[in-house]
Order: C-alpha cells, then sequence, then structure tokens
C-alpha cells in the first residue's frame, strides 16, 4: 500500500517541477492567540499544503533531515527533499519537527468532564456483564478537556467504557470534530473485560478465605458470560430461532473473529488467565495494562495477542521490584518481542502520553521506538492501517513542535493538523492564560 | 511434639473433675491440716537458682520454708518428687482473662462527634481510664485452663479495648471466687492507640491517637492541680467532676502496659511514655530485632507474644511476586527475636497473647533453639513477668512467704520436659497422671505359676487408647478392652493359648514396688497378680527434625528489600567538570568542580586539585544539582494523613507517625528527591502539624526529622474541607460552605487569643492566687492555634479558587500574620498581585485539572504568571509517584509558559526551601550549605535525565550503580528464602503452623485520603 502510493508521489512530483513560477504562499509560523475567541472545529482541507525543510519523525522510515512533506486532502501525497508543489501553500518547517498525530489509547476524554461531579462522568455503568455499552454514545467533542489534550500533538484517542468485568465496547475518535458521529474512526467492534484481581489478603482467615471466594465468583461470572455468548452464537450460526438478548446479540462479531477483546489486566495470572479465555474462543486479544506481560512472551505470540501497556508514569506493582520497574517495562516487552504500544489511562491527563513515551527512552527504548510506541503500534493495535506514521497514503494527521515532542523542556508544539485540518490549538487554559496576562 | 501435647489435654480432662477447694454449703468448718512438703525435687528457685533434691513446704496457700535436706517436720503430708522439678508459677501479664464486661453497643450511626456523658467519664469514647477492672473479675476455669495447661499460675488482666483502657487487675487462675484470687486490685494501667470499639469518630488516626493521649495526660495533671480549687470561696468557676481524669492523676508513679501491634507504633509508645516520664511496659510484635537498638535506648520492659509468622504463600509465582521480602525475612526470624532481645538486654516477659495455647511450649522451645537461653526464658514466665503485674513481692520465685503456685514438670520443660501438675494456691491441679508414665512400660508379671510380659503403650499419637499385649517368647497376646480410670487398668485378654481359657478380665493398679491386681477367668476365678517393670522405657526421642536454626536472612535499616547494613558516612568529594546548577545567583556553571567536606559545600571553581583524602568524580557531561525539595508529600508516614473527624485538629503531628521502612524514602532518592515537607491531608480546615524530613533511609524515624526547620501547620480550603466529595452521610459538621470556612477559622483564631490571654492572666496571678484560681485547662489544639497567630508557626493551606485565597489573605491580615504558603493554589494565577503584596508564596501542581469543580480553571500556565508578578514559586507532588519525576514536572512550565531552564530549576530546589524556611542550609549549591546534591546524567529537566548518585549532608544515599547491585542481591535473597519455604513445607512439622500476619493494609496516602485506620475503613473520597 505505502509502495502504491509512493509511485503516485513519484509521478505527481514529476508532473509539479515544471511549473516553478506559481507564487509561493508562506505561512507564517504559529503565533499564540492573543484573545480569546470560538474554538471551531477545523474546516476540511482545501488546498494542498507543503512543508519545507522539516525533520520528519516517520515512525516507519526513520528520521528523515531536512526533508519536504505534501499534504493533499487529507493525506499525505509524497515525502522527500527539494518537492515541488505550485498548487500548495507552503509552510517552511525549518528547525522544526513533524510528527505523525499521537493516539491516546484507554482513555475517558469525552466521557468526563469533571471525575468527582457526578453528571458530568459517563465513563461507568452498573452490572458486571455489559457487553453491549457504547463508549461513543456518552462521548461529548465539546468537551473542554479535548483542546487541551490535542495541544500537545495528540489527534485521536480510544475512549474506553470503565468497570468491572465486561463493561462495553471502546472507539475511536478524532480530537476536533462537530459531532459524534464526525469524530469517528471507524474501528473493528473493541470489546472491554476488566479482569478481577486478588485484592491483598488480611490476616483474618475467615476474611481471607470471603476475599478468595469473591475473586472466584467474579471469575466464574465472566467464563459463565463468555459461554452464555457463546451458546447464543451457535444458535445464531445453526439460524435457529432464538429471543434477542442484547447483550450476547452485540458479543456476535467476537465469536465471528470480527472483534476484538480488550483485556485490562496486571499480573500474571489475570493475563494466563485472559489468554486461556481468547484462546478458548480463538478471540483477538489485546490486554490493557499488561504490566506482566513481558514476562508471558510465547503465551501471548501464540495466539498472537499484543499488549497497551499503561503504566509507565507508575510506581512499581511490587515493593521489592527496581525503582525503575514501571519504566522499563516497554523496554522489557520490546525485548521479549510482544508487540505492545503505550497508553494513559487517564482523561485531562493522558495529554502526558509524549512524556510517559519519553520516559522509557532512558529505560531502554530508544526515541523512535518510544514515538512508535504511540503512534503506529497505537494504531496497529486498533487495527486502523492508515494512521500513525508519515508515509504516502496516510492520513495527514501531523503535529509540528518546534523541539521533541517527547521531552517537555523542549517541546513547543505549533500545528496539529487532523485529516490534514489546520486545528485550533487554543483552548479553555490558553483562555485563560491571555485574560489574566492582561491583568 | 504434638503427641505430648494431646496427652495433657487428654489426661487433664481425664484428671480434673477436681473438687473445688471451698464447698458452698459446707455445715462443717474445714479444718484439714494443709502442710505438705515436696521433698527430693530439683527447686527452680529463680533463674540461674537451683537447689536439687530438696524440699519445699507448703502451708495452706504459701511457701513457707526450703529445706536443703529433706529433713521434713513431721505434720507435714510428704509428696516424694525424686525425678521431677518445681518451677515457680509462671505469669502471663497480658491478658483479658476472667473479665466479665462488654461496653454497651451503640446504635447512632457515623459520623459521631460526641459521645454520651455519664457518670464523670472522659469525653472521648476511647478513654476509660475511671475503669478498675478487678469490680468485673469473675473466675472461668475453663478459660483458666487455657493457662494453666501451659503452667501459668496468675495473670494480669484488662478488658483491652480503647486507648486508656483502665487498670488491670493481677488474679490468680485457681477456681476460687474472685475474692480470693485477685493479687493485685490495681495492676497497670493499659494504654493502646488503637480506639477500638469506641463509637466516636475521633481520633480516625495514628497520630490523632497520640495526640489525644498526650491531651489526656495533661489534662490529668491539671485535673490533680485544680479539682480541689473548685469550691474555694474565692475561685472563679467549678471543675467539672470527670472520673477518668482523677483515676489518672498518679499514673507517672504507677506501671502501665502499652498495647501496639507492630514496630514503629511499639517505639511511638516508647517515645511518648519517655515524654511523659511513664514507667512503661511494651507489648511486643515479634519485629523487635529489627530496631533492637532504638528499642533498647529507651530501657522499656517487653512483653513478648511468640507470634511466629506462617510461611508466605510461595508455591505459585504469581502469588510469590506479591510477597514481599520484608515478609520472608520475617518468616525466617521470627523464632530468634527472644534470643535478639534477651542478647540486647531488653528485660522481657512471655505471654500467650496472639496465639493459640497449645502453641505456646513448642514456639518457646522453638525460641530456645535459636538461641534463647534458659534461664531468659524462666526469668521471662516468672520473675520479669511478676515485676510487670505488680506481685514481685510475694510471687515469681520459690521463697518463704511466696505463693504456692508452682509448676512441676518432669525433666525440663525448656528441652523435652512436659507439665505433670500445676499448684495454685496451694491446691494441685494434676495435669498428667503422677504415675502415667507407668502406663508406658513394660511389667514382667506373675500370674499363679504363669509369668508373662506385659507390654503397655501409651504413647501412639493419633489414639486415646492404651494398647499393649502379653508375652512370653514369641508368642504374643494382643489385649482388648484398655481402659484406666481411678488409677485402675482394666483389660481383657483371650489367653487359651497360655492356658487360661476363654476371656480373662484383669484388674491392675500400680503401687511402689510396680503392679498388683487381679484376673478372672471365664469361670470368674480369681487369681492374683503382681508385677515389676523390667525395662525404662526412656521416652523415644521425638522424630522431630530439628528446625534450621541458622537464619540466611539478611538484618537491614529498615528490614526490607532495598535496606542498608550498616550505616552510611558523609564523604569529601571532588566532583569534577561538570555542569552545576547552584540555584543561587550563580546560575547554571558549565565544567565546574565542586568540593564537599563534613557534609557542607567546601567549594566552586574552575580546574581544582583534588586534595588528598578525597574521591574523585569524573563528572564531564553530567550535571550537578542541589536536592530536589518537595513542599507536599505524605509519604513515609503510618496511620493515616488526615485526622478527618473533627474540623479543627491542630493537635495532632505528623512529627508522631513518621515511618522510616517506606520504600517511598528510597524511591523519592532515585528521583533526586532529599528533602520534602510532610503535611497533614486536607480534611479539615485546620489540620494538624507539618514536618520537614530529608530522605536518609535507613536511619530512626527520629533521624528522618530535619528539625532545624521552623515549625508548621496545614490549613485547608474548600471542597475537602467542606466535605463537598465524602459521601451524603457527611453533611452535617460545620462547615459545608467556604462562608462557613471562614466563620470557621475566625472564631478557631478568636478562641485560639482568648486562651493564650487565659494563660497570660493566670501566670500574672501571684502564688497564693493561684491556689484558688482554677487554672485554664490546658489545650494543645488552641495551642498551636496561638503559635500561628504569633507567627512562631507557618501555615501552608491547601487552597484552589480566589475567592477562598482573598478570603483567607485579608483574614490573616485581619489577625496580623503572614500566610507562608497557599499549597495547590490552581487559581493563584488570578490573584497573583495580591499574593506578592501580602507575601505570600505558592506551591502549585504543574498540569493537574478538572479532575475535581473546584480545578476546573486551573492552567499549567499558574507558575509563570504567579512567578512574574513576584510570588515565590514552587512545584510540589503531593503524590508518591510524582514525587520521584519533579524535575520532569518543573520542566513542564518551559513548555506550556516559556520559563527559564534556571528559574524552572528553582521551583524544585531553593524556592521550596524558602518556603520551608529552610534556605539558610539548603536549597541551593552555595559554599557553606549542606551537602545535599544530586548528580545527573543529563540535562535535569529533560525527559531522559536520569539520577546516577543524591547525596545527603554528603552522605551517598543513593547510587545507581549500587542499586543495580541491590536488585541482584534482593534477587538471590529471595531465590534462597523461597527454597528454605519451600523445604520447611516438604519435611512434615512438628511445629504449630504460624500465625498469619499481614501488614495492617494502608493505603499510599494522599491529601484526601479519608481512612479510620481504627476501623479500616474509608470514609468517602474527596
Amino acid at each position: 500500500m505505502i509502495n502504491g502510493h509512493t509511485k503516485t508521489y513519484l509521478n505527481l512530483s514529476w508532473a509539479l517541477r515544471s511549473t516553478l513560477a506559481l507564487p509561493l504562499l508562506m505561512l507564517s509560523a504559529f503565533t499564540m492567540p492573543t484573545q480569546a475567541h470560538d474554538i471551531l472545529p477545523a474546516p476540511v482541507q482545501t488546498s494542498a499544503i507543503l512543508f519545507k525543510h522539516a525533520t520528519i519523525h516517520t515512525a516507519v522510515d526513520g528520521v528523515k533531515a531536512d526533508s519536504d512533506l505534501l499534504i493533499e486532502d487529507g493525506k499525505i501525497m509524497a515525502i522527500g527533499k527539494e518537492l515541488l508543489a505550485p498548487e500548495a501553500t507552503v509552510y517552511d518547517a525549518s528547525g522544526k519537527h513533524i510528527y505523525p498525530g499521537l493516539i491516546a489509547l484507554d482513555t475517558s476524554l469525552g466521557l468526563v468532564e469533571v471525575e468527582m461531579m457526578r453528571p458530568s462522568n459517563d465513563s461507568r455503568e452498573v452490572g458486571e456483564i455489559n457487553p453491549q455499552l457504547e463508549a461513543l454514545t456518552a462521548f461529548n467533542p465539546d468537551s473542554e478537556i479535548i483542546p487541551t489534550v490535542r495541544v500537545n500533538g495528540i489527534t485521536h484517542a480510544q475512549i474506553v467504557p470503565r468497570g468491572e468485568s465486561l463493561a462495553g465496547q471502546s472507539a475511536l475518535v478524532s480530537l476536533d470534530s462537530w459531532t459524534v458521529e464526525e469524530a469517528i474512526v471507524p474501528t473493528q467492534t473493541a470489546f472491554h473485560l476488566y479482569w478481577p484481581r486478588l485484592k491483598p489478603l488480611p490476616s483474618d482467615t475467615k476474611k481471607r478465605e470471603e476475599q478468595r471466594k469473591d475473586y472466584q465468583d467474579r471469575v466464574s461470572l465472566i467464563s459463565e458470560a463468555f459461554t452464555d455468548g457463546y451458546r447464543y452464537y451457535l444458535t445464531h450460526k445453526a439460524e435457529t430461532k432464538s429471543k434477542l438478548d442484547m447483550r450476547w446479540q452485540s458479543m456476535l462479531p467476537l465469536y465471528r473473529g470480527e472483534a476484538q477483546l480488550f483485556v485490562h489486566a496486571d499480573t500474571q495470572k489475570q493475563i494466563e488467565e485472559a489468554a486461556a479465555l481468547a484462546k478458548r474462543y480463538q478471540f483477538k486479544l489485546i490486554i490493557v495494562g499488561g504490566y506482566d506481560a513481558w514476562r508471558l512472551a510465547d503465551l501471548l505470540n501464540e495466539i498472537s495477542a499484543k499488549v497497551i501497556y499503561t503504566r509507565t508514569l507508575s510506581l512499581p506493582m511490587r515493593k521489592d521490584e527496581p525503582i525503575e520497574m514501571s519504566f522499563k517495562i516497554p523496554a522489557l516487552l520490546k525485548q521479549a518481542q510482544v508487540p505492545f504500544a503505550l497508553g494513559f489511562s487517564s482523561d485531562w491527563n493522558s495529554r502526558n502520553l509524549p512524556l510517559a513515551a519519553g520516559q522509557t527512552v532512558a529505560y531502554g527504548l530508544s526515541k523512535e521506538e518510544a514515538l512508535k510506541s504511540v503512534t503506529l503500534d497505537a494504531a496497529k493495535i486498533l487495527g486502523v492501517e492508515d494512521m500513525g506514521a508519515i508515509a504516502v497514503g496516510y492520513r495527514a494527521n501531523l503535529v509540528i513542535s518546534g523541539g521533541d515532542i517527547l521531552d517537555p523542556m523542549v517541546t513547543k508544539i505549533v500545528k496539529v493538523y487532523i485529516d490534514g485540518r489546520d486545528v485550533d490549538l487554543n483552548n479553555r487554559q490558553q483562555q485563560l492564560y491571555q485574560k489574566y496576562l492582561k491583568r | 511434639m504434638n503427641r505430648k501435647i494431646k496427652t495433657i489435654i487428654i489426661l487433664a480432662a481425664l484428671v480434673l473433675p477436681y473438687v473445688s477447694a471451698v464447698e458452698a454449703n459446707d455445715q462443717l468448718t474445714d479444718n484439714t491440716p494443709k502442710i505438705t512438703a515436696l521433698t527430693h525435687a530439683r527447686l527452680m528457685i529463680e533463674p540461674g537458682k537451683i537447689l536439687d533434691d530438696a524440699t519445699l513446704l507448703i502451708e495452706n496457700n504459701k511457701i513457707i520454708e526450703i529445706i536443703k535436706n529433706n529433713k521434713v517436720p513431721s505434720q507435714a503430708y510428704v509428696i516424694d518428687l525424686k525425678g521431677y522439678t518445681v518451677y515457680p508459677g509462671f505469669i502471663d501479664p497480658f491478658t483479658d482473662y476472667g473479665i466479665e464486661f462488654e461496653y454497651p453497643k451503640v446504635e447512632a450511626t457515623s459520623p459521631i462527634y460526641e459521645i454520651k456523658r455519664i457518670g464523670g467519664n472522659a469525653k472521648n469514647g476511647a478513654i476509660h481510664s475511671e475503669k478498675e477492672w478487678f469490680n468485673y473479675v469473675h473466675p472461668n476455669s475453663e478459660q483458666a485452663n487455657k493457662w494453666i495447661n501451659n503452667g501459668f499460675t496468675s495473670v494480669q488482666s484488662s478488658y483491652q479495648d480503647g486507648i486508656f483502657r483502665g487498670q488491670g487487675v493481677t488474679l490468680s487462675l485457681a477456681d476460687k471466687t474472685a475474692n480470693e484470687i485477685i493479687y493485685r486490685s490495681n495492676s497497670a494501667h493499659f494504654l493502646a492507640f488503637d480506639k477500638g470499639s469506641s463509637p466516636q469518630d475521633y481520633p480516625t488516626s495514628l497520630m490523632g491517637s497520640i495526640a489525644l493521649i498526650r491531651q489526656t495526660l495533661a489534662d490529668a495533671t491539671w485535673y490533680k492541680e485544680n479539682k480541689s480549687k473548685s469550691f474555694s470561696k474565692t475561685g472563679n468557676n467549678i471543675v467539672e467532676f470527670n472520673n477518668a481524669l482523677d483515676k489518672l492523676s498518679n499514673i507517672e508513679n504507677e506501671q502501665i502496659v502499652f498495647d501496639t501491634d507492630n514496630l514503629n507504633d511499639q517505639l511511638r509508645a516508647a517515645q511518648i511514655s519517655i515524654d511523659h516520664e511513664l514507667k512503661a511496659t511494651l507489648l511486643g510484635n515479634g519485629k523487635e530485632y529489627a530496631r533492637i537498638d532504638e528499642l533498647s535506648a529507651f530501657s522499656y520492659g517487653l512483653i513478648l507474644p511468640l507470634n511466629f509468622t506462617a510461611a508466605p504463600e510461595v508455591g505459585d509465582d504469581d502469588a510469590e511476586r506479591e510477597v514481599s521480602l520484608a515478609k520472608m525475612r520475617h518468616w525466617d526470624r521470627a523464632p530468634a527475636n527472644p534470643m535478639t532481645v534477651e542478647r540486647a538486654k531488653v528485660p522481657f516477659a512471655l505471654t500467650q497473647y496472639g496465639i493459640k495455647s497449645d502453641a505456646f511450649w513448642p514456639r518457646l522451645k522453638q525460641a530456645i533453639e535459636y538461641g534463647l537461653s534458659e534461664d531468659a526464658a524462666l526469668a521471662a514466665l516468672t520473675t520479669e513477668a511478676a515485676e510487670i503485674a505488680g506481685i514481685a513481692d510475694f510471687s515469681g520465685r520459690l521463697k518463704p512467704g511466696y505463693m504456692a503456685d508452682l509448676v512441676i514438670s518432669k525433666g525440663n520443660l525448656f528441652k523435652d520436659g512436659s507439665i505433670h501438675s500445676v499448684w495454685l494456691q496451694g491446691d494441685e491441679q494434676q495435669l498428667i497422671a503422677r504415675n502415667s508414665h507407668l502406663l508406658d512400660l513394660t511389667y514382667q508379671i506373675q500370674i499363679g505359676e504363669l509369668t508373662l510380659d506385659l507390654m503397655l503403650d501409651n504413647s501412639e499419637a493419633d489414639s486415646d487408647k492404651i494398647t499393649g499385649t502379653l508375652s512370653s517368647g514369641e508368642q504374643e497376646i494382643t489385649l482388648s478392652n484398655i481402659s484406666y480410670h481411678d488409677k485402675r487398668l482394666n483389660f481383657t485378654a483371650e489367653m487359651s493359648d497360655a492356658g487360661f481359657e476363654g476371656v480373662n478380665r484383669f484388674t491392675l493398679w500400680f503401687d511402689s514396688q510396680g503392679l498388683r491386681g487381679r484376673m478372672l477367668d471365664k469361670h470368674n476365678t480369681l487369681t492374683p497378680i503382681a508385677g515389676i517393670p523390667t525395662e525404662q522405657v526412656i521416652a523415644a526421642p521425638l522424630a522431630e527434625d530439628k528446625p534450621e536454626s541458622s537464619l540466611i536472612s539478611r538484618l537491614t535499616k529498615p528490614n526490607v528489600a532495598y535496606g542498608i547494613e550498616g550505616s552510611v558516612s558523609s564523604e569529601k568529594l571532588h566532583i569534577s567538570n561538570a555542569t552545576i546548577w547552584t540555584s543561587d545567583e550563580q546560575g547554571i556553571l558549565e565544567d565546574t568542580d565542586l568540593l564537599i567536606s563534613q557534609g557542607k559545600i567546601e567549594r566552586l571553581g574552575k580546574n581544582l586539585s583534588t586534595p588528598s583524602g578525597y574521591r574523585f568524580i569524573d563528572a564531564s557531561g553530567k550535571h550537578l544539582t542541589a536536592g530536589i525539595i518537595d513542599e507536599h508529600s505524605h509519604i513515609a508516614i503510618n496511620g493515616g494523613t488526615n485526622e478527618g473527624s473533627d474540623a479543627i485538629t491542630s493537635e495532632v503531628r505528623i512529627g508522631d507517625i513518621l515511618n522510616p521502612d517506606d520504600i517511598a524514602i528510597y524511591r523519592a532518592l532515585a528521583g533526586g528527591v532529599t528533602t520534602a515537607q510532610l503535611l497533614h491531608g486536607s480534611a479539615n480546615p485546620i489540620g494538624g502539624q507539618a514536618q520537614v524530613i530529608q530522605m536518609r533511609w535507613g536511619e530512626s524515624a527520629a533521624n528522618l526529622k530535619y528539625t532545624e526547620a521552623p515549625a508548621s501547620i496545614k490549613f485547608a480550603l474548600g471542597e475537602n474541607v467542606k466535605q463537598s466529595n465524602w459521601g451524603d452521610k457527611f453533611t452535617r459538621r460545620f462547615p459545608q460552605s467556604r462562608m462557613g470556612v471562614k466563620s470557621l477559622f475566625s472564631e478557631a483564631f478568636n478562641e485560639a487569643r482568648a486562651y493564650q490571654q487565659e494563660l497570660k492572666a493566670y501566670k500574672r496571678l501571684r502564688s497564693s492566687e493561684k491556689r484558688n484560681h482554677i487554672a485554664p485547662k490546658p489545650n494543645y489544639r488552641l495551642a498551636a492555634i496561638v503559635e500561628v497567630l504569633d507567627q512562631q508557626r507557618d501555615v501552608h493551606i491547601h487552597s484552589y479558587v480566589q475567592s477562598e485565597i482573598l478570603m483567607f489573605l485579608r483574614l490573616a491580615e485581619a489577625y496580623d500574620f503572614k500566610v507562608k504558603t497557599f499549597t495547590h493554589i490552581l487559581e493563584g494565577y488570578k490573584v497573583a498581585n495580591e499574593l506578592a503584596d501580602h507575601g505570600a508564596s505558592a506551591s502549585t501542581f504543574s498540569d493537574w485539572w478538572a479532575y475535581k469543580f473546584e480545578v476546573y480553571d486551573a492552567i499549567p500556565q499558574n507558575t509563570c504568571l504567579m512567578q512574574n508578578k513576584g510570588v515565590l514559586t514552587s512545584i510540589n507532588s503531593d503524590d508518591y509517584e510524582m514525587q520521584r519525576r519533579l524535575n520532569q514536572e518543573a520542566a513542564k512550565s518551559m513548555m506550556y509558559c516559556d520559563m527559564s531552564a534556571e528559574d524552572a530549576w528553582k521551583m524544585v530546589t531553593i524556592n521550596p526551601a524558602i518556603q520551608l524556611g529552610v534556605d539558610t542550609d539548603l536549597g541551593s549549591i552555595t559554599k557553606g550549605k549542606q551537602a545535599d546534591i544530586v548528580l545527573w546524567d543529563h540535562n535535569p529537566l529533560s525527559v531522559y535525565a536520569k539520577v546516577e548518585s543524591t547525596w545527603i549532608q554528603g552522605k551517598p544515599y543513593f547510587d545507581r550503580k549500587q542499586d543495580k547491585l541491590a536488585q541482584q542481591s534482593i534477587a538471590a535473597e529471595r531465590a534462597q528464602l523461597i527454597q528454605k519455604i519451600l523445604s520447611s513445607e516438604e519435611s512434615e512439622s512438628t511445629l504449630p503452623p504460624g500465625e498469619i500476619i499481614e501488614d495492617k493494609s494502608e493505603p499510599e496516602w494522599h491529601c484526601d485520603t479519608q481512612f479510620d485506620v481504627w476501623k479500616q475503613s474509608s470514609q468517602g473520597r474527596g
């Protein structure tokens, strides 16, 4: 696919070379908005843009110094040196870095405005078997939080229902849209299962037993749900009549192999049990959390499972573990050859995803791998094939920064494009800042 | 070993229907002479003093004489105890035996701020010092046997509930009337930190309990001095009657027993006892070995339980990962704890508390195998225990005039002996019939003309039954229906082979020669029998694997993973060619050298030569900074960060509850943090007193304190203090709005001023006037607020929105004090001018917002806006994880609002140092300041930077290379311990199972963690 588009680019650039005379419109470098204004979703890209002399972090094909990038109709059209595009608006990106838009996995963006205010929290439902719930239903594209996240270079987010056991279905959304429907990026259906965890046992023998039993009960409930779902699937496959059951009806794609199962699990035991479940029904498994996943490479690779590691900026899960354990697990996953991406399980705080990725670099990942873990690898986990990299044919989801996007000390994001649309980087916090600068 | 215990119990049951010494309806006076001579015994007079082949003469319930030559007065009834040992009866100084009582159940639902006042009780529901437990003594022989079977003859008892639990009683375990068994009606006062069944919310935290003890003791002193003034003619008031305080009026001259369940609390109990000059004995916890030097410095005695922890579950690698090294080490070392205590010369008694009574002797023997001396064990059971229980003048020794409370054993109790009888106040309670061993022998018996070997076996482990055979040469007859009742042995035998037709019945009894008795054959013909023992069956050495007494675990400080062996000492260092971020006016110095010695910054300069004796570190390409300082942290504390009950709790002190075992200290060092202010949480407007610590990993709680820091206190505003996010139960405490918060502060300040005036006025009185005037009641709560008003205690106030910030600024101005620091202050940018004008500083989060309503206007540019207006600004963590990345948090201001690198770095070093009032010695790399320095491999503000080493006072507390080694050694030690645990489980153990001991669940503390540590429950989270 990439090759095919590369060809197009060659033809196109050849055609454009002869039209040097066309006037180049230089875009001025981004300036901070000096007054509050409405933050409107960006209009569809109507004219091509040519970024010149940038350092391009492709996430798929290394870092290209002093290179040009052409985007048109929301797609990446060409990457190379000294590109010519007479029709295009030219952006002088000398001294700037261009990155693919970051994809934040495992967030509750748009589902939660202010966590402790119940009316503004739509992220979890009561009950333990709710596969039919869809996060999209509650997504608020006008959340004040969203603009503060994309200003840090995050263009898309996976929004995930929270809960116990089967919590529902997540969705991938663009972080700049008028409506929920415009925000959707189609992916396979994604179910989220929160695997129970045995809490630390108390000294009291009776309470210990209760706690163990409670854990067992919750595991059994999950296993029964999947059996029931399977029964429903069998009747369905045999085309015999059965009454509609919303829960199992929603899960049919999973049994058909047309959906993914995201299991939130951290310990070895949880992951092993999740893998056993996935294997039994041949589900496509993604482990979310994944603290111990690096220990289970064979098990996970055997069923082609992948991992979203979400605990980079966390304490070690256990007291005796190396102090840097959470930081180095991405490197351990890499070493164990388990496919993974990084996530940041939060709402407002998911804007620190680039920092989390950067943190892995001092502990074993290369800068390129770290970037890939929040762009291309994230897209691959969601099964999206035209996002997460700067390559011809990919969506023009771009971040332009004056410095390294992973290192806040130097990060200076000046532009964010989603599908070639020039996204407004203003936000509630910037507005307050500008307001009080005037006091 | 199990077999033996079992036998004891069975026989005890057999012999027990023991006649009470006093028959209720006895018409006749009992004038039986009660002089008994226990002759030819080995007498354990007291630890270290043994008399062999001597006589103990008892009259009624007392020992009257020790006779060395066995010349017994003729009127004495003689019991020959040849081959037996007599010990003084054992004493358990920590029990709840024989107290018939229960506090009434309270139906009201929490939160409960006040309790029912009744009969002059205390104001707090956990104070029961008016209780004198002798009032509730009622013997209970069934319960008593749990002690008697182990040789205990008396116990100290108290109803174990609450903080001040009342005065205990020491009583005999004899089954007599309460009046007869009370040895000491008012023994020790019992104290604890756990509020027990008290329905009242206060205290919800450990520091609250400590504060309550402190206040109560002060109240008691005041009560003692002032109660008589109530009715003086010129008196100004009356003192309320308070029985609880009254009963504490002489506490400094009385014994106290302090109940705690972990080592840190035990040390805290010792500290508060020393502070108040109390004569304390501390209940042990089994982990004394981990800080024995600190403990022994207090010179308090201990009451040690023999709770040896059960082997942690390591069978499955997933479960094993959850088991900390500390826990495995404790399993390894617990049996050696009594030995360690003994060798540290800490006096101690033993208690059955915390374990099943039948585990007591096996455990004690295990402790002896691990090195506890027999003398110390005996002292612990007798003389030391008697001291603690207040009965040393008549109990705990074999001495004329002492109680005839005795233990009689066959063999050495501390090795393989067993208790045969226990004498309670001169009355014997046999546990094993004195001749029961005769049931384990072989006899040659004569039945008429026939000579047969009778072999008896009473030692079968799994059966209560006696088995036996009659044999002659090869021929053997198995005995049936064997029973031993009323000292008679009955059995039947089919003896046709031996010439006696049919089933024959035997009845035998023992006498001094051996056996006597008769046989009835099938014709009911009686044949007399006589027998003599043929061989002494020496109790077969128990098939018991000696526990591996060699300890394989390391002992570190603290005794957890990454703890250190030995101590860290201050280095002389020459760090060369570094980029030095001075955090002072020198700015950032490239290619610069630094010398440190004696814990101080000695010199900065270019191309310095290495003085002799200095360690040289080439820091080319590396960065050196001052240690990071965190203005707002809750690490390294036990028992709750909030005393979240009352709205004002300024009496509680974080300094009371430091936890030097917290791995967070080590992790902070690895993030370059050297100093932090540990703050009370934000559950109430006036929280508790803060404590500045340094991350001196491996030191004691006391040595964590940075004592040069000025006193400070946590105040709080907004949603947390008005309980906005605590759930629907919490709507009654004033205040519930920001209006009320202001009113509450005014009230507190007014009260504090009034209290101060009262104190001053009283001080001015002539001493004759003082005799008639009631002194102001001491009030630690108000005293701390007085310090605030007097600018003797800095305020760090948790705040978010502009209205409340302005409110408090103006309130402080009205009461004429300066606010030191607004902490969090996420809307500080809106009132930066006002903050600057007041001279208040600000400590904020870099980018937190939107998690609750009052932070919806928080912006990451807050730092720049405040800084630019002249407000001294710092970044704090309020979080275990973020604390170790404060360098990155500072860097965010460079991203969000273009702060300079130098200013950003100051926000985590010199600025917080100024806010804590410690900048004269900390916070920058300035000549003469304390050498708290951090070496980084990159620009410290970069996400790619790692700490290589951290020094405090020139002592290397963290080094990444050492840390790697520690990781390896932890892994190796874990592996060894796991093997030891697994192999201990392979071999069948004869020891009773260990206690399951889990650490009390303590969450990671945050500003808003609302947790009642005594009820182990969260009360909503705000």
